[in-house]
């Protein structure tokens, strides 16, 4: 059941009333439903059919050697691919992607559940925190850049804050430094991202089934035992779902990097698939191989998307 | 409540995406007929884009345009440096872009020369047969390509100077540093008075370049201009040396820590401004921040409420190599000139502002009086009596020295390089600054970039 | 979730939230503040001044609500298609969609560009609208069929017992109750949508066009970088989207929980 796997129907709690999606349900449905497919057909025509036809032109211009305006490209065929794998900013920008998908993954991961976790228990103001933790969602990472770049400044408000609470010795020009600007971006992602985490977390806690949890806490389970055992299972959906877009969010990353750390800088320690194909396609004017790097980007973020929801609901099969 | 609007619009759309479908295959991109014209020379609507100058400069420009030409109108349209291309390159290849734009010397004539008429017509109508001898030199080379003359030159800019502030200085008895031993002892007692001393915006390509192309005119003067031109190779014992006294600045403390992550706009020059550090590597157009109203507008937007303006004073490079070749050494470009698009339906108004402002008296003294930019048709210079200055006595003179020294200035500032090799620049100046690369490294790197982009070497 | 059974319990839990909270607020705070030092208010007099503030205002708006009503309608069809009638091969015109999720904006440059001249679509509202709904569409389905996978096939069989077509059964099931999920989409889209920052630099060159977030562009010049009025005109621009979070929070949030990702 890969194929309705992101829209996840299975879940280790009981189900309420839901039909669709597989199982004995199927046949007769179909028997009775009338065709869907002139439903569709607007969503396909305008997102399949917009960006798909932008995947194909962006697949030619790749084959070209291209400044974006001269009116005669030369074609090169495969080459602009060969000299990416050997283009070490390009490798550079994917061990990044890697490392930044794993840290923001399992932080947010953490956040969010913790979040979701507390707001669902007796706390005064729920709806306040449930607000400041959203607000970072609604606004642009571009609207925020100059922001974070005051924050991380050496003489910003995050080291003032360091030295206020006794942490002095800490003190350093974070966006400046190769050491710890890849942390300073990583960390600001975080903060843009929990609130979607904690959110859909906390919809899918609302619907774990309370009596499970009242009679582990009848058997004895404590706080934490609760939260190992019930909660996060129950939650394995959307940790997946979860995962592939941050995934996908890893590979496109682009505003903080540009914006807040000098344009992937200091001397690439930032740099993303996202920054490099900027650079390369609108300064540098390299359309065709900003092109060939688009396209490997897509396949790239198609393979993980595909591989993390199989493994992650291989998994889910596996525990129920 | 949306409902009603959104199945029209659902229904439109589905349309328009239907014939784009099928015109997919067929594109081709749109020719580049020249269009008819709609307006005259005195009458007519100009579009004018730049990253250069500020609005506020622009319309101050327009305003006396008008009173010359009221009877046409300049629109200015201002996009940041940073997203100029992004913005810039469609807008040409469209035929709704704008009718006059900027256009900086080196890469970006090569990249948009070809949207831009040649505007040797022009000058010549408005300043004769012998323009050449009338106008700075600088602005003319920097400008054309093959023979054509893409862009008329507004002004210029120079750099190879420090600037300080005069109040540090004096307040701790310390001379402005001449070499890289006095400069590493200023820096010495700043820091032990909690202040900083040198700032700069090393996370960007520009601003490293100029640092080091002043330390490699102190290093043996001209070598720059040769490793450009491909008369000498990047590899050059002189850039190696070069590139070791860039990383001694950085290992002697000059450099404020975390100056790979700073940009000069405006992260080092809030700082300066805002009297945190002493000096900051800055050229001619800082001449704007000498004046009282400039500085005090600056230090506000620096985030500082009501404080007062002081005296800065623009100072010599170091003679950091020590060999010999101390004092000024000077590098500049055309800060911008002003290009008309071949695509223009308003082509002769916009040739009529683009004259006026480049090659007319009056244009010009409105320009000088700027002071970011140095007028490009000799004579002009900026009227120091309509100027005030936080402290006119000790500034005016040094100032306008400045301005006497570039005159017969030639070295080229960027405009002999590519973007290839610019951004290699950047990469080799901050990876040895972070240790990441030797000086004899990062200058390999810069040839390997140099012949990437098509230089060729003797 | 967590169970308090004393009072200390409650106070230490209430500790631990808020102390995990203050560093999201605290870039919040830096933020407003930033955007009044110096001129103090007079930086937001300075956006206000902006010569076609008002218009940049509208046109994002337009734009933002051009998108959100494309988003919305195109959603709503495709979710309850795939949700509830036949379709052969669901899943891979579903997995065609959702692939979508991946193409990063500026992949999009040169082939819409291309494209909007000939079409003489370049430097309209269209230009814009058309590819951000496009890039929203995959997003809200997912949302969208989720939520309406949770309403009991038996209603729309009942439905249709009573001689309703899938039109009536639509406008008459589903329009109203998906409202939740809608609060979901309309904020998402309206994120997407207002703050996007490339589309209107490049495909929007008229002036009377240009949108909100361009508006930073007008304090950043080549000698200067007046970052006290780049916040201001960062608060100013979060404030709608602000507003509209806070107006539909608890609808969002519903929907959310009923059709969570999962």
């Amino acid at each position: 059941m890969t194929g309705a796997s992101l829209t996840g129907e299975k879940l280790g709690r009981t189900k309420p009333l839901r039909s669709t999606g597989g199982g004995g349900t199927t046949r007769r449905r179909r028997l009775s439903q009338p065709p869907g497919l002139p439903w569709i057909l607007p969503a396909l025509i305008l997102s399949v059919g917009l960006l798909y036809y932008c995947i194909g032109y962006t697949g030619v211009i790749s084959t070209w050697n291209w400044d974006g305006i001269s009116p005669n490209p030369v074609s090169v065929g495969f080459n602009n691919y060969v000299q990416i794998f050997q283009d070490p900013v390009f490798w550079d920008a994917i061990e990044h992607t890697v490392i930044f998908f794993v840290v923001t993954f399992v932080v947010q991961t953490f956040l969010g559940l913790m979040f979701a976790v507390l707001l669902h228990s007796k706390v005064k103001l729920a709806v306040v925190y449930k607000i400041i933790i959203f607000v970072p969602v609604v606004l642009a990472p571009a609207i925020m850049a100059p922001v974070f770049r005051q924050l991380f400044a050496p003489d910003g408000q995050f080291n003032w804050v360091l030295a206020h609470i006794g942490l002095g010795f800490l003190q350093q020009p974070w966006i400046g430094q190769t050491s710890t600007s890849l942390a300073v971006v990583m960390s600001i992602t975080v903060w843009e991202f929990t609130g979607v985490t904690f959110i859909l977390y906390f919809a899918a806690m609302g619907q774990i089934d309370q009596s499970i949890l009242e009679a582990a806490r009848i058997d004895g389970a404590g706080n934490f035992r609760t939260l190992i055992s019930i909660i996060w299972p129950g939650v394995r959906g959307t940790t997946v779902a979860l995962g592939v877009l941050s995934a996908i969010g890893a590979l496109k990353t682009f505003d903080v990097p540009w914006l807040v750390t000098s344009q992937g800088g200091p001397v690439y320690s930032t740099e993303f698939l996202g920054t490099y194909i900027y650079r390369i396609t609108i300064p540098l004017d390299r359309v065709g191989y900003g092109a060939a790097l688009s396209i490997i980007l897509l396949v790239v973020a198609l393979v993980m998307a595909i591989i993390i929801n199989v493994r992650g609901r291989e998994r889910d099969g596996v525990t129920e | 409540m949306l409902k009603s609007l959104a199945t029209k619009r659902v229904g439109r759309s589905v349309a328009v995406l239907a014939v784009a479908g099928m015109a997919a295959l067929g594109l081709v991109s749109c020719s580049s007929s020249s269009a008819p014209s709609s307006s005259s020379a005195t009458s007519g609507t100009v579009n004018w884009w730049g990253w250069t100058p500020e609005l506020a400069t622009a319309k101050s420009y327009i305003a006396a345009f008008n009173k010359v030409y009221p009877k046409i109108k300049v629109n200015y349209k201002q996009v940041t440096i940073a997203d100029w291309e992004a913005a810039l390159r469609p807008a040409l290849a469209s035929s709704s872009g704008p009718d006059v734009f900027d256009v900086q010397p080196g890469a970006y004539v090569t990249e948009f020369g070809s949207f831009a008429e040649d505007l040797t017509p022009v000058i010549k109508k408005s300043l004769g047969a012998d323009w050449k001898s009338k106008v700075s030199p600088i602005g003319i080379s920097g400008l054309s390509e093959k023979g054509k003359l893409t862009a008329l030159s507004v002004g210029s800019t120079y750099a190879g100077t420090l600037w300080i502030n005069k109040n540090l200085f004096d307040k701790y008895n310390l001379t402005p540093p001449t070499t890289l031993a006095q400069w590493v002892s200023d820096c010495k007692t700043f820091a032990s008075n909690g202040v900083g001393c040198f700032v700069q915006g090393a996370s960007q390509e520009g601003f490293n370049q100029d640092t080091l192309q002043s330390i490699a005119d102190s290093v043996e003067p001209g070598l720059w201009t040769k490793m450009s031109t491909g008369a000498a190779k990047w590899t050059d014992p002189g850039m190696v040396k070069t590139l070791t006294i860039w990383k001694e600045l950085f290992t002697d403390n000059i450099m404020q820590p975390g100056a790979i992550g700073y940009a000069q706009y405006p992260d080092a020059n809030n700082d300066f401004l805002t009297g945190k550090y002493a000096m900051v590597m800055m050229g001619t157009w800082y001449m704007q921040y000498a004046t009282t109203t400039g500085m005090t507008a600056a230090i506000s937007a620096a985030g500082v409420a009501g404080a007062k303006p002081f005296p800065i004073l623009p100072i010599a490079f170091p003679d950091v190599a020590k060999a010999g070749h101390a004092g000024y050494h000077m590098y500049g470009d055309s800060d911008y000139g002003l290009a008309v698009a071949s695509k223009s339906k308003n082509k002769s108004a916009a040739e009529t502002f683009v004259s006026w402002l480049t090659t007319s008296k009056a244009g010009q003294q409105v320009v000088g009086n700027a002071l970011d930019d140095i007028p490009a048709l000799n004579g002009v210079a900026p009227d120091f009596n309509t100027i005030a200055m936080p402290s006119q006595s000790v500034q005016q003179g040094p100032v306008e020295s400045l301005i006497k020294t570039v005159g017969p200035v030639s070295e080229a500032r960027e405009s002999l390089l590519s973007s290839g090799v610019q951004t290699a620049i950047l990469a080799a100046s901050t990876s040895v600054a972070s240790g990441q690369a030797t000086p004899a490294a990062a200058a390999a790197t810069l040839q390997a970039a140099a012949v990437a982009a098509g230089e060729t070497f003797k | 979730m967590f169970e308090t059974r004393s009072r200390w319990a409650t106070i230490v839990l209430q500790i631990v939230v808020t102390l995990l909270v203050l560093p999201y607020l605290f870039p919040l705070i830096v933020m407003v503040q930033g955007s009044l030092a110096g001129a103090g208010w007079g930086n937001y007099v300075a956006v206000f001044n902006v010569p076609g503030f008002g218009q940049f205002f509208l046109n994002s708006a337009i734009i933002a609500v051009s998108v959100i009503a494309l988003v919305y309608v195109v959603t709503m069809l495709a979710a309850f298609g795939f949700s509830k009638l036949h379709i052969r091969a669901r899943e891979v015109y579903f997995w065609m969609l959702l692939a979508c999720l991946t193409m990063p904006e500026v992949v999009l440059l040169a082939p819409l560009f291309a494209t909007d001249t000939t079409l003489g679509l370049y430097d309209t509202y269209w230009a814009v609208i058309l590819p951000l709904a496009a890039l929203q569409v995959p997003f809200g389905v997912l949302l969208t069929r989720n939520f309406i996978n949770g309403i009991p096939n038996e209603l729309f069989e009942a439905a249709r017992v009573d001689g309703a077509n899938s039109i009536r059964g639509f406008w008459y099931l589903v329009i109203p109750l998906t409202r939740p999920i809608a609060a979901a989409i309309v904020i998402f889209t309206l994120i997407g949508a207002w703050n996007d920052y490339l589309m209107p630099l490049v495909f929007l060159q008229d002036q009377s066009l240009q949108t909100i977030t361009l508006i930073p562009q007008f304090f950043i010049g080549q000698f200067s970088d007046d970052q006290t009025k780049v916040l201001a005109s960062a608060v100013l621009t979060a404030i709608p989207e602000v507003v509209a979070y806070l107006a539909l929070q608890r609808l969002f949030e519903r929907g959310l929980s009923a059709g969570a990702i999962k």
